[in-house]
């Protein structure tokens, strides 16, 4: 970044909405890191008031300040939560940026957020993952539970989707076309959900296109302040998917970010910004488009004797305010008991990088959601989000639970058997 | 600021993680939900009640004042730090050592959430009554401190009526226990109501006996929509006067309307003058009878609609809007004064115009907000507090409200307590002689004011 950005990097855009907080604290319950910490610096009232202290000059950006605005799970509940109408995990983003601005991201943030923005690194990176996993952790005795991951267990193929499927795959009948955003997560670690998500489409006679270029929604970077690395990825995805009339997502946080986050990256692009807008209507999630585009037939599946809960993504409910078309999607399916999970739209833990950074809060988060789990009686726990997917997984067989997560891409999948 | 050594035996005695000393942990504990804000020397978290006996001895040893802290929801600026403050903050200390439905008792730690224990209690069909607005952040220690009301009070009582015995650290670091789990006891002098409520200025509160109560059976939820707040507010009048006594009775003006609308978008009327949430519960074959009357109360007063719940959900929704429409102010104006006077509820009417006098007088807009079958007035004026010239008028209007409160035979603070905030205006309330009796009780608890200093009264000595 050159000096004179640096210079003028700044808070002022939204301390509007800094002043809207009056510190009522009724945000504290909807924050999972305050109720786990119970510390109010890492609550969102203690972070926007921190945010603002910054913005006005009253408080220097040191540790204390970067781990208030970093162990924000960015799951919006409290922007749900809020009676004033503030927004504070678009505040939260506002100061990651300024701190990227201002004094960078730490090394390994960027060597993570630049690997997962370039194809070729993150394909590189995987691989790498990939071989550590098995020739290293593996053999040491008592090393899958690395701070509440379970590296062991933790799936990542081989070959990414992208690289194993064709540009074009083709439904036997074809009526229409769709093209399919898969997502650093799909593509290489849950290869069989982007099968499952073209099996699905494919049954139902739709073409799915696969572009090869395609690259990361940007989420971790916008997640991190990196806006401009974000609005590269995003360029580049927008012109991709040019030809299309819709785009499919199998990931909450890939879909939200495509759908809503790109409309304000490029807010201050008023040429461009019609062209977003033409992108971010041709996004569905899985679910609403098998669900309201091609009506799913529920005859046609074969019974299936489960008994499923669901996880809401915080992306896929806050986000993409998606909560009913999974659920009915799961209920249609013949025989199958439908149980609901108490606290199912509150975050798994996961939440990105903040799963490593913070882990003991994300281990007590991940926590409370097995015990949940554990108390539906399910022994399938189905979800939208592929980082839900491995988070709750993860959790489950590290506390030597037996229950099988998937996303909802794979059981249709397989109730097509 | 806290010497290396300070912050060596705090850290002895709570743990490494437990103590914050850095920059952005202090701003963060140096305000409550008041506009004013000043930075602690630091933050200790006890996990015990002897922890906390160790912090207040040594405390006292190298002359430290402390301030006891919950979730700093307070609103009389109670749990603000005001002059070189250790912060003590309670809110770790959230187990539920027993509930015990067969003696309608619960037995908790002061840092406890209020909702999270309606929640375990849930389990059991039983429910504290004491629910201010604030219960799903609000600490049961807090609570207790400011002896917390909320909507249910009208038929239930406020915190004081559900504490039956009480565990506190006194300001020299002894502990004593108070009261008990007996549901009589020929008390001498009643250390539990002299507890309660004192604001965190006699003691540390790290445990409490409550009194717990089985669910109603039953329960009727109303909204009664008004054109004008005149309306309503005879319509209070004449429920109280028909010796009705409702859950709950709480009215919302026109203002209020809107932004608790735009929250929780239950698409109430925009234009209506006030709403009225009428509760009552009890056994089923008793409620359809007092529905009826409550609704021929409303017609007498031009009520423009008149519903009752259907269904649970629906009741949740208006009780949401209720529970959050003091932040909700925040879509009109940034900042807002927040006022808790209480009248005796058959003066309702005459509160009511004189709050609405009030905000022509300074042409400010304010927010009437009551839990009315108690009396129990929120006017909420709203303004933004970096415009000078309105701070100063909202001073104004503060200090006449209050005058006309206490004019009417009320009280200055129903349910927030006094704090830093009304402070300055207890002379109008009380006597020199009571004030004077207010420091004795003080002094015989804090000789030198160690703990919350400066909160309800000064002492002679703290100069």
């Amino acid at each position: 970044m050159a000096k004179a950005d640096r210079k003028s990097a700044s808070l002022d855009d939204v301390i509007k909405d800094l002043y809207l907080c009056n510190k009522c604290g009724f945000c504290q319950p909807a924050c999972k890191v305050y109720k786990t910490d119970l510390n109010e610096s890492f609550s969102a009232r203690g972070r926007v008031q921190l945010i603002k202290g910054v913005a006005e000059g009253k408080l220097p950006v040191d540790e204390g300040f970067r781990d208030a605005v970093n162990s924000c799970l960015l799951c919006q509940e409290c922007t749900v939560a809020c009676p004033s109408g503030v927004k504070p995990h678009e505040l939260v983003l506002a100061a990651r940026r300024y701190m990227q601005q201002t004094e960078g991201l730490p090394l390994d943030k960027k060597i993570i957020l630049g690997t997962l923005a370039d194809p070729f690194r993150r394909k590189l990176a995987f691989s790498t993952a990939r071989f550590l996993r098995d020739k290293v952790s593996n053999k040491i005795q008592g090393f899958n539970d690395l701070k509440g991951i379970d590296v062991r267990g933790l799936p990542i193929d081989k070959t990414g989707f992208i690289d194993q499927v064709p540009e074009l795959n083709k439904a036997p009948v074809s009526k229409g076309k769709v093209g399919f955003f898969v997502g650093c997560f799909i593509n290489h670690s849950l290869a069989k959900t982007g099968h499952a998500i073209v099996k699905v489409l494919n049954k139902n006679d739709i073409d799915v296109v696969v572009p090869k270029k395609q690259v990361c929604c940007g989420t971790p970077q916008n997640a991190y302040g990196d806006f401009e690395l974000a609005k590269k990825n995003a360029r580049k995805n927008i012109r991709l998917y040019k030809d299309l009339d819709a785009v499919i997502t199998g990931c909450g946080s890939c879909g939200a970010m495509l759908k809503n986050e790109y409309l304000h990256l490029f807010a201050d692009e008023p040429d461009f910004l019609p062209e977003v807008e033409n992108f971010a209507k041709k996004i569905f999630d899985f679910s609403t488009y098998v669900m309201h585009e091609i009506k799913l037939d529920p005859q046609k599946f074969k019974v299936f004797h489960h008994k499923v809960t669901y996880h809401d993504g915080c992306h896929m409910s806050r986000g993409l305010k998606i909560t009913k078309e999974p659920r009915d999607i799961l209920k249609s399916i013949p025989r199958i008991e439908y149980v609901e999970l108490r606290e199912a739209d509150r975050c798994c833990g996961a939440a990105g990088l903040f799963q490593s950074y913070f882990y003991e809060i994300a281990t007590e988060i991940s926590r409370q959601k097995v015990q949940n789990i554990d108390n539906t009686g399910a022994d399938i726990v189905v979800t939208g989000c592929p980082a839900c997917v491995h988070r709750i997984q993860g959790s489950l067989r590290l506390t030597g639970k037996e229950q099988k997560v998937v996303h909802l891409a794979d059981l249709l999948a397989e109730a097509y058997q | 600021m806290l010497t290396q050594a300070m912050i060596k035996e705090l850290t002895a005695i709570v743990g490494s993680q437990n103590i914050i000393t850095n920059q952005a942990g202090l701003a963060a504990y140096g305000y409550d939900a008041t506009l004013m804000a000043q930075r602690p020397v630091g933050i200790v978290f006890p996990r015990s009640t002897e922890d906390t006996s160790a912090l207040v001895k040594y405390a006292n040893q190298v002359g430290l004042v402390m301030v006891p802290r919950g979730a700093g929801t307070n609103l009389s600026g109670g749990s603000l730090p005001l002059e070189n403050s250790l912060v003590v903050c309670l809110s770790r200390m959230t187990r539920i050592l027993e509930i015990d439905p067969k003696n309608f008792t619960a037995t908790v730690e002061a840092g406890l959430v209020n909702f999270d224990l309606q929640e375990a209690l849930e389990k059991y069909g039983y429910y504290y009554p004491p629910d201010p607005a604030s219960y799903k952040a609000s600490t049961l220690g807090g609570n207790i401190a400011e002896c917390s009301g909320g909507p249910r009070c009208f038929k239930y009582g406020v915190t004081r009526d559900y504490i039956l015995g009480l565990e506190v650290v006194l300001p020299s670091g002894k502990i004593i226990e108070v009261g008990g789990k007996n549901f009589k006891s020929e008390f001498r002098y009643d250390m539990t109501r002299l507890l309660v409520g004192s604001e965190g200025t006699l003691g540390l509160v790290t445990k409490a006996i409550l009194r717990i109560l089985p669910k109603p059976f039953a329960k009727r939820t109303m909204l009664a929509i008004y054109n004008k707040v005149e309306d309503a507010s005879r319509t209070v009048a004449d429920i109280v006067a028909a010796g009705i006594i409702p859950t709950t009775l709480e009215m919302m003006d026109n203002l209020l309307i809107n932004t608790a609308d735009e929250h929780v978008k239950l698409g109430l009327p925009r234009d209506a003058g006030a709403l009225l949430i009428i509760e009552v519960d009890g056994y089923e074959v008793d409620l359809d009878k007092q529905v009826r009357l409550i609704e021929e109360l409303c017609e007498k007063a031009d009520v423009r609609s008149f519903k009752v719940a259907t269904s649970q959900a629906e009741a949740d929704q208006l009780w949401l809007a209720r529970r959050t429409v003091i932040g909700s102010v925040g879509r009109r104006r940034p900042s807002y004064s927040l006022q808790d006077v209480t009248i005796p509820r058959s003066t309702f009417p005459q509160m009511v115009d004189a709050i609405l006098a009030c905000s022509r007088r300074y042409d400010l807009p304010i927010g009437i907000l009551a839990h009315a079958g108690d009396g129990n007035f929120h006017p909420l004026v709203l303004f933004d507090e970096r415009d000078a010239s309105e701070v100063e008028r909202v001073h104004k209007a503060e200090v006449d409200l209050i005058r006309d409160a206490l004019a009417l035979g009320g009280t200055m603070s129903g349910e927030h307590g006094i704090g830093v905030l009304k402070k300055e205006y207890l002379a109008w309330e009380f006597s020199e002689t009571a004030i004077e009796a207010f420091r004795k009780i003080k002094r015989s608890f804090d000789p030198t004011a160690i703990l919350n200093r400066g909160k309800i009264v000064d002492l002679a000595a703290e100069g």
